[in-house]
């Protein structure tokens, strides 16, 4: 690995100020799992790494706030995040993907902020929190912004976020009555990276679904959400014959991306299958 | 340019300090400043288990953790000795009797590994235990026989009580 400097500034404003000023020779790194790996693989090579691991301690925090809203701060890890009684009680769905992303190690030390800056659309959690309608705030060395998460990520490992921008938090809408799951396929190893993930998010009353959200990872090159399939799910009661036709829906809108754990013809094969059985697990989740 | 980093931190008990340059991850800290090699490099990609490491109780993969996080911490390698006469905990003791590996390079990961599960969940069934221990890979494919020395510990602390 290429030497670099190595900078620990105390609060999330300074770290965001360091980055600016450096520009392009400058990364920051938070529980430093994906970055490690590039930089190992020598596909980065910063003159200056700026740590978040110093910053104020709100920032790993997770509570839920007046408005009925889990606040997580970005440098919280995967695991305190799996763990803690407040998202399993109000965002079970979230608790449940987390238990299968990578393995026990790399969620003790993966931090929300830097899953989803990362922008490898590989990551568990963009689906769930998308289909969940989280949004992101971001600090930068003038000011923050908050945006819907559904609008951080533009392209394979890229985001919107300008120079010296780092995500402070995610705000996350509680569940509530409405019924969540996220189903992945992996096609190797049981924790290996995900040929396809879905996210499905419904309010229903019984079997007649009042609105549904739903949206694919990994095989496309960022998250994206199925409005055609969603948009055939309203108002209907779920049945096989309409589960067939969502299926046929949303493996017609997204243009799949082949890579090392399916080919794109495999993938709109899965997504079909996926999205079916997706929903029917969101409707007998609660 | 690279720069190097003072570390003060306590290593398997001991109060300890050195400079190491920021760029050393854990493994590369422990090998070339203590001479320890319990915990080894071995897929590169904290998917393997063979760097395992304790810091501040929590488990980590050596080998992608930048050393800068041992700084004020309290690290745990396989090589903290046991408060036993032969220096071997009952995980160890376990994995012995079970047979629970040929070659060994795995074994310091499962044992901290199993150490972490047994703290969480005293009691695991064979879903807990494969589940806890998936980002731990043994090529000699010992598994059935570390599963039984999970549950070994497991059974013997229940019956001591």
């Amino acid at each position: 690995m290429k030497p670099f400097e190595l900078l620990e500034p105390r609060t999330l404003r300074e770290a965001a100020t360091l980055l600016h000023a450096a520009g392009d020779a400058a990364r920051p790194v938070g529980g430093g799992v994906a970055i490690m790996l590039m930089l190992k693989m020598g596909v980065l090579q910063p003159e200056t790494l700026v740590s978040l691991a110093s910053v104020e301690d709100r920032y790993s925090t997770i509570a839920l706030d007046d408005d009925g809203q889990l606040r997580i701060g970005a440098l919280a890890t995967l695991r305190a995040i799996e763990r803690s009684g407040l998202v399993r009680d109000r965002i079970p769905v979230l608790a449940q993907a987390l238990r299968r992303l990578s393995n026990v190690r790399v969620r003790n030390v993966a931090t929300l902020g830097g899953h989803l800056a990362h922008a490898d659309p590989h990551m568990d959690l963009p689906p769930v929190l998308i289909a969940l309608g989280a949004s992101v705030r971001v600090v930068g060395p003038a000011g923050e912004r908050v945006m819907p998460l559904a609008d951080l990520h533009a392209g394979y490992l890229e985001t919107v976020l300008a120079r010296g921008e780092l995500i402070a938090e995610v705000t996350c809408p509680v569940q509530g009555s409405r019924r969540a799951a996220y189903l992945k396929c992996t096609t190797r190893a049981a924790d290996d990276w995900p040929a396809l993930g879905v996210a499905a998010v419904l309010e229903a009353e019984g079997e007649v679904v009042r609105s549904a959200r739903l949206v694919v990872s990994a095989a496309t090159d960022v998250p994206t959400r199925l409005s055609r399939a969603e948009a055939l799910l309203r108002g209907v009661r779920i049945d096989d014959a309409l589960l067939a036709r969502v299926g046929e829906a949303a493996a017609a809108e997204v243009t799949p991306i082949g890579d090392e754990h399916g080919s794109a013809a495999y993938k709109r094969e899965l997504l079909d299958v996926y999205v079916r059985r997706a929903v029917r697990a969101a409707l007998a989740a609660r | 340019m690279g720069t190097t980093r003072t570390l003060r931190f306590t290593l398997n008990g001991e109060p300890v300090t050195t400079e190491a340059p920021s760029h050393w991850n854990v493994v590369e800290l422990l090998q070339n400043r203590f001479n320890l090699y319990g915990a080894r490099e071995s897929c590169g990609q904290g998917l393997c288990g063979c760097c395992t490491v304790l810091v501040d109780g929590v488990a980590v993969s050596g080998c992608l953790s930048l050393a800068a996080r041992v700084d004020g911490a309290d690290v745990r390698t396989i090589e903290a000795p046991a408060a036993t006469e032969d220096g071997l905990d009952d995980v160890q003791q376990a994995f012995i009797e079970s047979g629970a590996f040929q070659c060994g390079y795995c074994t310091p990961g499962f044992v901290l590994m199993t150490r972490k599960l047994l703290d969480e969940c005293p009691q695991p069934d064979d879903e807990d235990i494969r589940h806890y221990l998936s980002g731990n890979l043994c090529r000699c494919a010992a598994y059935p026989e570390i599963v039984a020395a999970v549950r070994l510990v497991a059974q013997r602390r229940a019956t001591r009580g």
